[in-house]
């Protein structure tokens, strides 16, 4: 299965070529265009549970589609904002996404949902995150560009940026500097992540959209 | 209990493995700590690759650990050059080197742990401190922006008490309304003339309907539309006490009860549009509201205003402001265990405080020769039946 990251970085789409016998899945929504020839069925992303606990926790759909073909054909997935995707393969190893940002995935990755903890809320990074692993590619995409970075001791990301980690990475919350220059900086919080491991991040935060949406509404 | 070919699953990062990490099998021997690529990494990955691929060891006697990771479980195990991690999360990990090592890697567990408990102590301090800051500044905000509103009501013209008035009035059941003059609608509104002009707003446009119904009830709109029932007119036993209720509820309109309780009852929202003067809004949450259901049934600090400035108002009247007390003594005496029936009393609760509060008002507003109304209930009462 090809799959071409096209439009980088900041209207980034999936077109994937399907063959017979291959198989891709993607968020429910994600989908924007497909050949005739592509065969698209939805299902339940792993049981009613499963499904609604990531629907209303996670923030993603409770289904997902899967698509095949039996000549041949393609498909364009695209995420709801401006922002790139980037692809990730697993070997074995798992990865956390943060809510919202899984696109699509090989047939070898499972899915599940699971509790972030309160560390993880506070810093604006979700009281849930999903949880992949298995073998295969899998493709997220965030808001903004992405970076990554291979942290080794600790490493500063302001909250709302982290997009992706491996279970290796430990998160802490922070306050940017002292007690009052944290909250009238505009900084704040400070999200402390603790290697080994890599990490995700976007350029922009959605918390940063809000504000200034909010601040040109009136 | 310690099975010693136990196998973990978990992995490495290594800078030999193409892109520097790989899910992994574990081993433990008395000696070293081995690891190998594990069957599910190796089947997505490129034979050449694969071969290419070691085994990596740490000896147990130079394996530096630490705990960590998402879940703060995750056992780091590096070798003396720190190039090479193998981390593990399953159970019985960390049990299994400390037993393996002789105790010393379970010692240095031991005081990675306690430092965690540390860090999570703190955490879980700042957490409380935070919650029970927003808690409080979300309390004051709450209070502050309702005590606001409750100034920022006298900015709010009468005409805008009317509307609501009317609006609430239109949902009662009219039908059974005596007409104007009907000798029960003429005693009420003679009373009602006479206590006007002590009234804190006199020029408010006050005036009473009577509704023939059993019920023991009497309430005012906001706007001073007010409602009485020939169940209490049947109950009372003098002119006095019905003036004593109308004082009462008088008040509660001179005071402007009814838009606090529309402010509370519609919450935050309308507090700020009383706070910016938005009329127009405003009047619309109200028709939602004009129910006479969430117009009068007020706090309890608005009815003790209400019975204090109706006191006022009796005195001022030159009638006796105990006489409203009188009134619902009477009431609670002879019907308090009938429940539904007493809807006056039972929606003006704590009794016996306020009749404590009234009695401790009059004797501060100085002595005075106290009147009885030339006015002839007993008749009113006879046409009633
Ligand atoms: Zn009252």
């Amino acid at each position: 299965m090809e799959v071409e990251i096209r439009n980088r970085p900041a209207f980034a789409n999936l077109l994937v070529n399907l063959q017979p016998g291959d198989r891709i899945i993607a968020e429910a929504d994600a989908m924007a265009s497909m050949s005739s020839t592509v065969d698209m069925t939805t299902r339940m992303n792993g049981g009613l549970f499963r499904a609604l606990a990531r629907r209303f926790l996670g923030s993603e759909s409770m289904f997902v589609n899967q698509f095949t073909t039996n000549t041949s054909g393609h498909i364009v997935l695209t995420q709801p904002f401006p922002g790139d995707i980037v692809c990730v393969e697993l070997r074995g190893n798992t990865l956390f996404l943060q809510p919202g940002a899984f696109l699509a995935c090989e047939p070898g990755i499972s899915l599940g949902l699971g509790f972030a903890g309160l560390r993880s809320w506070i810093s604006g990074e979700g009281l849930f995150r999903l949880k992949m692993s298995g073998t295969g590619r899998i493709w997220f995409g965030a808001y903004g560009a992405i970076f990554t970075r291979e942290v080794t001791d600790e490493y500063i990301v302001d909250t709302g940026h982290l997009v992706a980690y491996e279970p290796s990475i430990s998160i802490r919350v922070g306050l940017a500097g002292g007690v009052f220059s944290s909250f009238f900086s505009g900084e704040g919080l400070i999200t402390r992540v603790r290697g080994p491991g890599k990490i995700y991040m976007q350029s922009r935060s959605f918390d940063g959209l809000a504000a200034w949406t909010n601040a040109h509404l009136w | 209990m310690l099975d010693p070919n136990q196998q973990f699953r978990g992995g490495v990062f290594h800078h030999s493995i193409p892109d520097g990490r790989i899910g992994a099998e574990i081993r433990i021997t008395p000696s070293e700590i081995i690891a190998e690529p594990s069957a599910e990494a190796l089947s997505a990955m490129d034979p050449s690759e694969v071969a290419r691929l070691p085994r990596w060891v740490i000896p147990l006697s130079e394996c530096q650990v630490d705990l960590g990771g998402a879940s703060g479980r995750m056992v780091f195990c590096r070798n003396k050059e720190r190039d090479l991690t193998i981390f593990c999360e399953e159970r019985g990990f960390a049990a299994m080197l400390g037993d393996r090592s002789g105790g010393r890697i379970s010692e240095q567990l031991h005081l990675v742990r306690e430092r965690q408990a540390g860090e999570n102590h703190r955490f879980r301090f700042w957490l409380a401190v935070g919650a029970a800051g927003t808690l409080l500044f979300g309390v004051i905000g709450y209070y502050s922006v309702l005590a606001a509103a409750r100034f920022a009501i006298a900015a709010v013209p009468i005409s805008m008490d009317e509307k609501i008035g009317s609006m609430a009035m239109q949902t009662i059941e009219k039908e059974k309304k005596l007409s104007a003059d009907h000798p029960a609608t003429k005693f009420t509104t003679e009373i009602v003339d006479r206590l006007k002009p002590h009234a804190a707003i006199p020029e408010m446009n006050f005036k009473v309907i009577v509704i023939d119904s059993s019920e023991v009830n009497a309430f005012a709109l906001p706007g001073g539309q007010m409602v009485v029932y020939t169940g209490l007119l049947k109950k009372a036993e003098s002119g006095e006490q019905i003036a004593g209720v109308l004082a009462h509820e008088m008040s509660h309109a001179t005071l402007r009860h009814g838009l606090q309780r529309v402010s509370q009852s519609l919450g935050i929202v309308a507090a700020i549009q009383f706070l910016i003067g938005d009329a127009g809004g405003l009047l619309a949450l109200g028709s939602q509201a004009a129910q006479t259901s969430i117009l009068t049934s007020y706090s309890r600090q608005s009815e003790t205003e209400a019975d204090l400035e109706g006191a006022r108002m009796l005195h001022e009247a030159g009638l006796d402001p105990e006489s409203i007390s009188e009134f619902f003594d009477k009431l609670k005496k002879e019907d308090g265990d009938i429940p539904g029936v007493l809807v006056w009393v039972s929606s003006h609760p704590l009794h016996e405080q306020r009749i404590e509060s009234i009695a401790k008002f009059k004797s501060t507003l100085g002595k005075k020769e106290y009147s009885s109304l030339d006015l002839d209930l007993e008749t009113v009462k006879k046409s009633l039946e």
